[in-house]
This record gives structure tokens, C-alpha cells and sequence, in this order.
């Protein structure tokens, strides 16, 4: 019972993380595309394209987590986009690009590299304990002889 | 009603979609999709040289690029000293003059960052940025 509650904790803990950065880049896309720019990674089109996209999917995700619908589409997708971001900052870190993720709009222009990280990484383990708990919880209600 | 998890991933892509789909119409006049300055924004170096006395350049390059070399009559106004230079240029600005900011390059965004700021927090109008930056104006005058 405890357990369960500390679980459902987390998730509105990475749900409101998601929402909240969601929502700072739904407000200020022009800013977002030229942050994906600074990537230099993707053509411009595409960024525009991900920068109109990308927040609507982090918040529809963060929603997805709260009310448990699609609960484990939610967790893939915020995982997957966990990662190529984590993996397109190190690769803009490697390459010597000065860079601002953008990912919490211009709170998080001063952040620097480690702090991204860090963060990043957080954000990741506990996705990952989350997708670890949804199986658990899964294949305990497919199989429930053997938790009782 | 139970979704498989590439069904349920698939569900929010698209829902995400519509949204996303509605702000990309309403920003249409906000943001170019060819490319990140809107062709509004922008001036070739021959045009900003037609404008000759009635336009101010504005080197948005660091200190030490200016300082090697820079368009003739130039003004610094960088961001890494944004309030100590800003005041230096508002005081040589006057109403009515077009402002041409350029950067090293046609890829760099130090012009758009400044050409931004001059418009948001100096609330000036007229501000291009320069097609090409300083490499387009040398092509144009060596």
C-alpha cells in the first residue's frame, strides 16, 4: 500500500516536471526552434516542426502519467525523447557548441552543462523505475496466484 | 478498452498532433519555416548600403572580433556586455534611423539574438540583421 502510494508519488512528481516544462515552451515556440537550432543537428524545418510538437507531447504525456491512461505509451515516449536529448546534448557538448537546452525555457538558459545532466539523468532513472514498476504491476495482475 | 504499448504511444503522438498543428497556424506570421530570421527581418549588404547615413551598424560580435576588424563606422553591441554597451549606442541612435546588426556569418545568431533584444527591451523598430554578417559584407567589398 505504501508502495504504491510512493510510486504514484513519483509519477506526479515526473508528470508536473513535464507539464510545467511543457507548458513554458507551448508559450514561446519561436524560442524553442531557435534552441533546437542551436543544436545544429536538424535542418530548420524540422525544428519548427518539433518546436510546435515536441511540448504538446510532453504535456499530453504528463496528463498520460496523472490519470494513468495510456499510462505506458506515456512512460516509452518520455523515456525515448529522455534519451535523444540526453544523447544530442552530450553530442553538442563533444562537438563544442555553446548550448541552451531550452527544455524549461529561459529558466533554464543559465544552467550549465553538469546541472542539464544531472537533472537529465534523475529524470531518467526515475522513468526508468516507473517502466520497472509497470511491468511488475503487470505481470503480477497477469499472474495472480503467484502474489498472494 | 485496453491499447497495446506501441498503440497507446502511437494514441499520444497524434493527439499531441492537433494541438501542435493549431499553434504552427496561429504563429504562421511569427516564425518563417525557410529559415530562422523571417525575410521581413533581413537586408542584403547592397540594400543597407543604399540606406548609406540614415542606417546604424551594429557589430553583435565579441570584443576581441570587433577590435581585428569590423564594417566602417560600426557600433559594438554585444551581449556579453549588453547594459554597459546599450547605453553607448542608444546615445549615437536617433528616431527614424534603420538599424543593420550583423554577426560573423550567415549561420551564427548573435545579430538575431541582439536584433531581438534591441526590439523587445529597447523597443526599437527598423532592426535588420544583416544577410551573410561580416563574412557577406567582406565578399561585397574586397
Amino acid at each position: 500500500m505504501v508502495k504504491s502510494f510512493v510510486w504514484r508519488i513519483l509519477d506526479f512528481i515526473i508528470a508536473a516536471i513535464f507539464i510545467y516544462a511543457g507548458v513554458l515552451k507551448v508559450l514561446d515556440p519561436v524560442q524553442l526552434a531557435h534552441d533546437i537550432e542551436h543544436y545544429q543537428i536538424l535542418p530548420w524545418a524540422v525544428g519548427v516542426g518539433l518546436a510546435f510538437y515536441l511540448p504538446w507531447l510532453e504535456i499530453f504525456c504528463g496528463l498520460a502519467l496523472i490519470f494513468r491512461l495510456f499510462y505506458r505509451g506515456a512512460l516509452a515516449i518520455l523515456t525515448a525523447l529522455v534519451v535523444i536529448f540526453l544523447v544530442a546534448t552530450i553530442a553538442a557538448k563533444v562537438r563544442g557548441l555553446d548550448i541552451t537546452c531550452g527544455c524549461f525555457g529561459h529558466a533554464s538558459q543559465n544552467w550549465s552543462f553538469p546541472t542539464h545532466l544531472a537533472l537529465d539523468l534523475a529524470i531518467l532513472v526515475a522513468l526508468a523505475a516507473l517502466c520497472y514498476c509497470s511491468v511488475a504491476r503487470a505481470r503480477a495482475n497477469a499472474s495472480p496466484t503467484l502474489t498472494s | 478498452m485496453k491499447f497495446s504499448l506501441p498503440r497507446q504511444a502511437l494514441l499520444l503522438a497524434a493527439l499531441a498532433l492537433l494541438p501542435a498543428v493549431g499553434q504552427a497556424i496561429y504563429f504562421r506570421d511569427k516564425i518563417s519555416w525557410q529559415s530562422p530570421i523571417p525575410p521581413s527581418e533581413m537586408v542584403s549588404v547592397d540594400q543597407a548600403r543604399e540606406w548609406g547615413d540614415s542606417a546604424i551598424w551594429i557589430d553583435a560580435r565579441p570584443d576581441e572580433q570587433f577590435a581585428r576588424d569590423h564594417v566602417p563606422g560600426a557600433i559594438l553591441l554585444n551581449e556579453d556586455r549588453w547594459n554597459e554597451l546599450l547605453p553607448q549606442f542608444l546615445a549615437v541612435w536617433s528616431p527614424g534611423k534603420r538599424i543593420v546588426v550583423y554577426c560573423s556569418a550567415q549561420s551564427c545568431d548573435l545579430a538575431r539574438e541582439v536584433a531581438e533584444r534591441l526590439r523587445k527591451e529597447a523597443q526599437l523598430s527598423d532592426v535588420f540583421v544583416l544577410e551573410g554578417g561580416w563574412e557577406g559584407w567582406l565578399k561585397k567589398n574586397r
